[in-house]
């Protein structure tokens, strides 16, 4: 008796697992009512919500009145019985009929991935056994990424980074967004078109938001790491940009004092002190000085070449100037060049050139020659 | 007012025989129309020049910087299509030397023929005195004038343009002015080395005014057939052609107003750089950019040299002459 009672029990389970697995009608007829509803495996992502249609059936020939619950619900899943638009724990349903209302099941964020089983019971006269499968491994955070983290570039560009801030938080968030970038960089959110220090991202929701950097100027050539975060005071996210400076070359020529002016005597020689300087962010090498004179001008400089000049540095080269001989009185204009292949600078001198004053004093002398012999002439007549 | 103030210098050298003269020569020209007429007609030119420079003053301001402009210099440079009448430079340089010659072409023989430098030297004098004090007294007749016509023509000008002249500019004016008067002092000591030559004033007037249209109108033509007899062909290179240039110039520099235009222009004109031919090689790079003062003066001191060693010679000339010369009462 027992074993058969064992195998009677046996078949009945079986029979109840195929008809569940092919997901016909879960009913029990005991009572002469059922409860119904076509989706009964359900595939969804963690913070979807279900929604069922649940039929009650009254096979029986009076009116039945069903209580219904759902039980066997996983922690904080929240389900929802609606018909009409009311909130509904109980429905009547007349002989022979069906009374078809929604059943609205909320899977929460956090929530692991796996098969959870849940029943819809009929206050003891049907139940509906239902299965929500959670495809993926539910969250309860932010995220922050960025498709692209790495550029590089000159000290002199923008870099402009796409971040995705994504609220996998049941709630509106507003982030406050931050970077930890190094002293002298300028770091900017924005967000359509404005700068922006927050954003309110919807729950669920991903927001694209724009980073600009800006390198300080005279910023070395390297790699430059830029933590950024947006948090609230519930949830935070992090991520790290990264910057490859490759170095800026500029170079500049002057003197010590900034005076781009001399003079010169037509023929003579002046001797200028000028001041290289490495304006740039990388080193230079093999810096050349040249000049663009006037006919027959001559500038030497000494040294001749700069073997390497390092960033931020200056050396003093000094440079004579010869001017020719027959060069006339005025201003005349040289031009000087420091070079290195990667950046040139050049300097335009104005060069005065004045007459030299031998003759002058040649004349002088011709016009006392001139004089004695008026007074040659007034001792030899004037006084007899 | 002249005369006074030479009288009240006069009297402080307290009389000595040699201003005594200088001071009576003076009050004879003031007193004298040929003086008047000379001193209107130099007034006429001023003011005939200034107000060419009005109506045209505008039109020389630069429109990029005035301030490096030099814009009261102008005043005395600058010329009209429209009118007439020259510049005052151009007046100076023209009617300088008739001033000269009319001061001095009857200093020595108008004495004579009156009998009067007899007995003058008959006074207790050098002999000597008698020229140099006539050559000083026009000298003097002459810095004043110029001067003040030169300031009269500054002071209108800046009534007239509001425009103050800086320190430069009148540097450079009065060393036109000092120039002015070294040319007008060369052509009277031209003229009074006429007068000691010639007994008779008109002879002497005339082969002065002969001298000076020499040099002004003629001078140039010969130049001119000169330079092209020994032109170098079209074949010859830059450097004979320089040599060439070189050589005309050189040979119009001969003449004194040549070497006063040059000079009076360079004075004037501070972005006139050189006066010789130039080569492209001294060009190149060059800024047109003003001289400064002292750059100007010793482009021009060749020719300042010129005109002093000119005036001096032909003083000393006149003085020998005059010296060596007998002198009898008539």
């Amino acid at each position: 008796m027992a074993g058969t009672g064992k195998r009677t029990s046996f078949f009945l389970l079986t029979l109840l697992l195929i008809l569940a697995a092919f997901g016909a009608t879960g009913a029990f007829a005991a009572g002469g009512i059922s409860v119904y509803t076509p989706l009964t495996n359900i595939s969804v992502t963690p913070g979807e919500s279900i929604n069922y249609s649940v039929d009650v059936i009254n096979n029986t020939s009076e009116i039945q009145n069903v209580a219904l619950a759902v039980t066997g619900l996983p922690d904080k899943w929240e389900a929802k019985l609606t018909s009409d638009g009311w909130s509904v724990s109980s429905v009547s349903v007349k002989p022979n009929s069906s009374y078809n209302l929604s059943l609205q099941v909320d899977v929460p964020l956090q929530v692991d991935k796996g098969a959870y089983h849940f029943q819809l019971n009929a206050g003891g006269k049907g139940v509906l056994p239902l299965t929500v499968n959670v495809s993926e491994q539910g969250t309860y955070k932010t995220e922050l990424t960025s498709e692209q983290p790495n550029m590089e570039g000159h000290a002199n560009s923008t870099f402009n980074y796409q971040v995705t801030l994504r609220n996998r938080t049941a709630q509106k968030q507003l982030y406050a967004l931050t970077a930890g970038a190094p002293q002298g960089w300028d770091v900017q959110f924005k967000t359509d078109g404005k700068s922006v220090t927050s954003v309110n991202v919807d729950a669920g929701a991903a927001k694209d938001i724009d980073v600009e950097v800006h390198p300080p100027e005279k910023v070395k050539s390297g790699t430059y790491k830029i933590p950024l975060k947006a948090a609230t005071n519930s949830s935070s996210a992090e991520t790290g940009l990264e910057v490859v400076i490759t170095g800026s070359y500029s170079l500049e020529l002057s003197t010590p004092s900034g005076v781009l002016s001399t003079d010169v005597t037509a023929g003579g020689k002046r001797t200028l002190q000028l001041k290289v300087t490495n304006t740039g962010s990388a080193d230079l090498r093999n810096l050349d000085l040249t000049a663009n004179t006037p006919v027959n001008w001559e500038v030497t400089f000494e040294p001749k070449k700069i073997p390497q000049l390092a960033a931020g540095q200056s050396e003093e080269v000094t440079a004579t100037i010869k001017a020719d001989d027959k060069a006339i009185a005025g201003d005349y204009v040289v031009g000087m060049t420091a070079g290195a292949p990667e950046a040139t600078a050049d300097a335009q001198f104005r060069v005065t050139v004045k007459t030299s004053l031998l003759w002058g004093w040649l004349g002088v002398l011709i016009v006392a020659a001139v004089i004695g012999g008026v007074y040659y002439l007034f001792r030899t007549y004037g006084r007899r | 007012m002249i005369t006074r103030w030479f009288k009240g210098s006069s009297s402080q050298k307290a009389g000595h025989p040699f201003w005594v003269i200088v001071q009576k020569e003076i009050a004879d020209h003031v007193h004298s129309w040929r003086f008047i007429i000379l001193v209107l007609l130099l007034a006429l030119t001023c003011i005939g020049s200034l107000y060419t420079a009005m109506m045209t003053i505008r039109e020389a301001v630069p429109k990029d910087d005035s301030v490096n402009s030099f814009l009261f210099l102008k005043l005395f440079t600058v010329s009209s299509d429209k009118l007439p009448l020259p510049p005052f430079i151009t007046f100076v340089s023209f009617l300088g030397p008739l001033v000269g010659i009319g001061m001095g072409f009857d200093a020595i023989n108008s004495e004579r023929n009156r009998g009067t430098l007899s007995r003058l030297l008959a006074q207790p004098i050098y002999r000597d005195y008698v020229i140099n004090a006539k050559f000083v007294a026009a000298l003097l007749l002459i810095s004043v004038l110029l001067f003040a016509l030169g300031f009269l023509v500054m002071g209108l000008g800046l009534i007239a343009i509001g425009i103050p002249p800086t320190p430069e500019e009148f540097g450079r004016m009065l060393c036109f002015l000092i120039l002015s008067v070294l040319y007008i002092s060369f052509w009277l000591n031209m003229s009074i080395l006429c007068s000691v030559r010639f007994r008779q004033a008109a002879t002497s007037a005339l082969s002065g005014i002969a001298v000076w249209i020499f040099f002004s109108v003629f001078y140039g033509l010969l130049v001119n057939l000169i330079a092209g007899a020994t032109a170098p062909s079209q074949a010859a290179g830059a450097e004979s052609v320089i040599s060439h240039q070189q050589f005309v110039q050189a040979l119009s520099r001969l003449s004194p107003s040549q070497l006063f235009s040059e000079a009076t222009v360079t004075m004037l004109t501070p972005s006139v750089r050189s006066l010789g031919p130039l080569t492209m090689e001294q060009i190149y790079g060059a800024i047109p950019s003003p001289l400064p003062f002292g750059q100007s003066l010793l482009l021009v001191w060749p020719q300042v040299v010129g005109l002093i060693a000119a005036t001096m010679v032909c003083f000393a000339a006149s003085y020998v002459l005059f010296m060596r010369q007998e002198i009898r009462s008539r």
